[in-house]
């Protein structure tokens, strides 16, 4: 099952604070590659917490745990702003040159794909 | 927040009066106030019968024993740092004018609630507004924290 | 000992830290994000490298040097985690190779900041915001998450001069954004839940509201209580955020019509959120000298514009150098590729995306606990600070900048 979402980059303080201790730490990718969804669309793409998804742009795609909101945002998914929330961001930036980090389509279905790792991002940006 | 019926439903509900109280009941009271504690009830302890429910009591009320005596528990994991509670407590304002009044870490040794490695901590506790036979239910401190870190029970 | 926290763009400066052996054992007052940078101190620091392999300082240096000597387009980005000694050097070196000078500004807080360097959006302290402010308006910011102690140390819960009561009483507060963030959850009745680039038309109600008319969108009874609150306020502060600045970008007339139109009846400033800890020094310093804060490239005089941003200069320069930013984990995917394939000097503290795929690695000290300097608070607020522990021998940015420039 798959699932058309908007998707929005949040700041967490847990993920800052390990982002500071550890950018290459197992504890960073679990706090950075997740996507917050709504109850209804989990029950929908038939995802449990902490079951992986697949999440694809026109930009790029990975692979993040999934994760229940308690709030309610059908349609809308969050992410921690982080090398796995900005593969999904378009290169295209419009007249202000600022990209839409805020503003992300993405296709969300799932996966049996192991989650995306950073050693797997570096490889992509050496390609 | 666990409720006295649910600590009641876990007691053997025999009023034996071996606690020293009249009812399991009372006794479940006892233990919500901190009075009372699991080992306090002989046949929990010793009968074998009674082993699920004593296992069931006990981790119930480990949040509970592990509070201060004002009931205020502290989830460290959640805690932002941000010290919202540190500058909204009246008892740390009060203490303390030119420091945590204006929104700056304590600069004395009376905050009831003070920021340590990232996490808030309670000290002083007989200064706080819910200790003692004449507390206040003052919740100054929990309705400013953003993650539901600390709580009172 | 006293001393500052540069985990942020507030600046902190109650940080009581103790030792035990030369090192940190304890902290008292830092936040979560803060103590974060704290433990970084012992924690992937970089080491000096050229081309993969470990080498001397001398040697990465110089090899940058040469990197920078042989550019035909030099790129030199990062900046918001430089002190102003170090961003001053860098625009000396900047202007000596004739080369792009961006700063992490130009994917985040640079239009806001701008209006407010212009004077175009008043402004005032943070202090002014803790003696004065009687309301207080977050949009599309989450402190909690983003500046955890903005909320405690001066915009909502503490006591100022005029302000004595406490927040409950004495200030108001309202949030805008698209989720029941953290902070949203301690305001519940001041909050406006927003669907995602809803920003403008629900400033747009806003401005309707304090025109006398009808508001057309969201709760109109909500909009309009809440702009006569707003009109009747002694002094407001308001505090827009990443939300605001992305879901806003180009037409930010509105929010100065907005700003304008509140400041005809009551006196209301702007503090954008800026994230890093001196973001805006380095905004401030090149305004002060080009008349533009970010985007500027010295190759033939002073020239401003798209062309000079990280997001076109990574396709365009042939050489960057790289300075306490991670631009490979924060730019979007596809421009990290262009970026990547340039050669490329890292100078910061500690490993990141951009420094694994560095040609050369000079490790710096961390600004705050191993080196001292200035820097300038989210609020205009210069603050120095000095060294409180031993650097682990590496030297501090403006040191490293100032070899850099002598070589090439």
């Amino acid at each position: 099952m798959s699932l058309e979402l908007s998707i929005v980059t949040v700041r967490d303080i847990f993920q800052s604070e390990v982002q500071e201790v550890g950018r290459f730490s197992s504890e960073y990718q679990k706090m950075s590659a997740i996507i917050i969804l709504d109850k209804g669309d989990t029950k929908t793409l038939g995802v449990a917490d902490g079951g992986r998804l697949l999440v694809e742009s026109s930009s790029g795609s990975v692979v993040v745990g999934a994760k229940v909101d308690d709030q309610p945002h059908k349609g809308l998914a969050f992410m921690p702003n982080s090398p796995w929330s900005n593969q999904l961001v378009s290169e295209e930036t419009g007249e202000s040159r600022i990209p839409e980090y805020k503003s992300i389509q993405a296709e969300v279905s799932t996966t049996d794909d192991s989650i995306t790792d950073l050693s797997e991002i570096l490889a992509r940006m050496r390609e | 927040m666990l409720s006295v019926m649910e600590i009641y439903q876990l007691t053997p509900k025999t009023n034996c009066k071996k606690c020293g109280l009249p009812t399991c009941m009372a006794f479940a009271v006892a233990l919500l106030g901190k009075e009372k504690k699991v080992v306090d009830c002989p046949p929990l302890m010793e009968e074998a019968k009674y082993q699920a429910k004593r296992e069931k009591l006990i981790e119930a009320m480990a949040p509970i024993e592990g509070a201060s005596e004002t009931g205020l528990i502290i989830h460290e994991e959640k805690c932002y740092g941000c010290g919202n509670c540190v500058v909204a407590c009246p008892v740390n304002v009060a203490n303390d004018p030119k420091g945590t009044a204006l929104g700056f870490g304590p600069t004395n040794d009376k905050a009831i609630l003070v920021v340590e490695d990232g996490v808030v901590k309670c000290l002083n506790v007989e200064e706080c507004r819910r200790f003692g036979p004449n507390k206040i239910l003052c919740n100054a401190c929990t309705a400013t924290c953003p993650s539901k870190a600390i709580e009172f029970v | 000992m006293m001393a500052i926290c540069t985990g942020c763009s507030l600046l902190c400066e109650d940080i009581e830290v103790d030792f035990k052996d030369g090192r940190i054992s304890t902290t008292k007052n830092l936040c979560r994000k803060g103590l974060g940078r704290y433990r970084s101190l012992y924690t992937e620091r970089a080491s000096p490298r050229v081309d993969g392999r470990e080498a001397g300082l001398d040697d990465a240096i110089s090899r940058a040097a040469g990197l920078l000597k042989e550019a035909k387009r030099p790129l030199l980005f990062g900046w918001s985690n430089s002190t102003l000694e170090a961003q001053s050097a860098g625009l000396d070196l900047a202007q000596k190779l004739g080369a792009v000078i961006d700063d992490t500004s130009s994917f985040c807080q640079g239009e806001l900041l701008e209006m407010v360097l212009k004077g175009e959006l008043p402004t005032c302290t943070l202090d002014d915001v803790r003696n004065y402010a009687d309301m207080i308006f977050y949009w599309g910011s989450d402190p909690s998450n983003s500046h955890p102690r903005h909320m405690s140390r001066f915009s909502y819960y503490p006591r100022g001069e005029k302000r004595q009561r406490g927040y409950d009483e004495d200030r108001t507060a309202f949030v805008v954004d698209v989720r029941l963030s953290p902070t949203a959850s301690m305001i519940k009745e001041g909050f406006f839940k927003l669907a995602p680039g809803g920003d403008a038309s629900f400033m747009e109600s806003m401005l309707a509201a304090l025109g006398g008319k009808i508001p057309r969108l969201q709760d109109k009874k909500k909009v309009i209580a809440m702009v006569n609150t707003m009109k009747r306020a002694d002094f407001g502060a308001i505090f827009p955020g990443l939300g605001l600045a992305y879901s806003m970008k180009g037409r930010m007339d509105i929010l100065k019509r907005l700003v304008d139109g509140l400041n005809e009846t009551s006196k209301y400033s702007v503090i954008p959120m800026v994230g890093h800890f001196n973001m805006r020094g380095f905004n401030q310093m090149l305004f002060e000298k080009t008349g533009f804060i970010n985007r500027v490239s010295f190759a033939d005089g002073v020239e401003h514009g798209p062309k000079q941003s990280i997001i076109e200069a990574s396709k365009s320069c042939d050489v960057a150098l790289i300075i306490g930013s991670d631009p490979i984990s924060a730019l979007p995917g596809g421009v990290a590729r262009s970026l990547a394939k340039i050669p490329t000097i890292v100078i910061d503290p500690h490993r990141s995306l951009t420094s694994e795929l560095a040609q050369v690695i000079i490790p710096s000290a961390l600004s705050g606990m191993e080196a001292g300097g200035s820097a300038i608070r989210m609020d205009g607020v210069r603050v120095e600070f000095e060294p409180i522990v031993q650097g682990g021998g590496s030297l501090p940015d403006v040191e490293i900048l100032k070899r850099i420039a002598e070589a090439v």
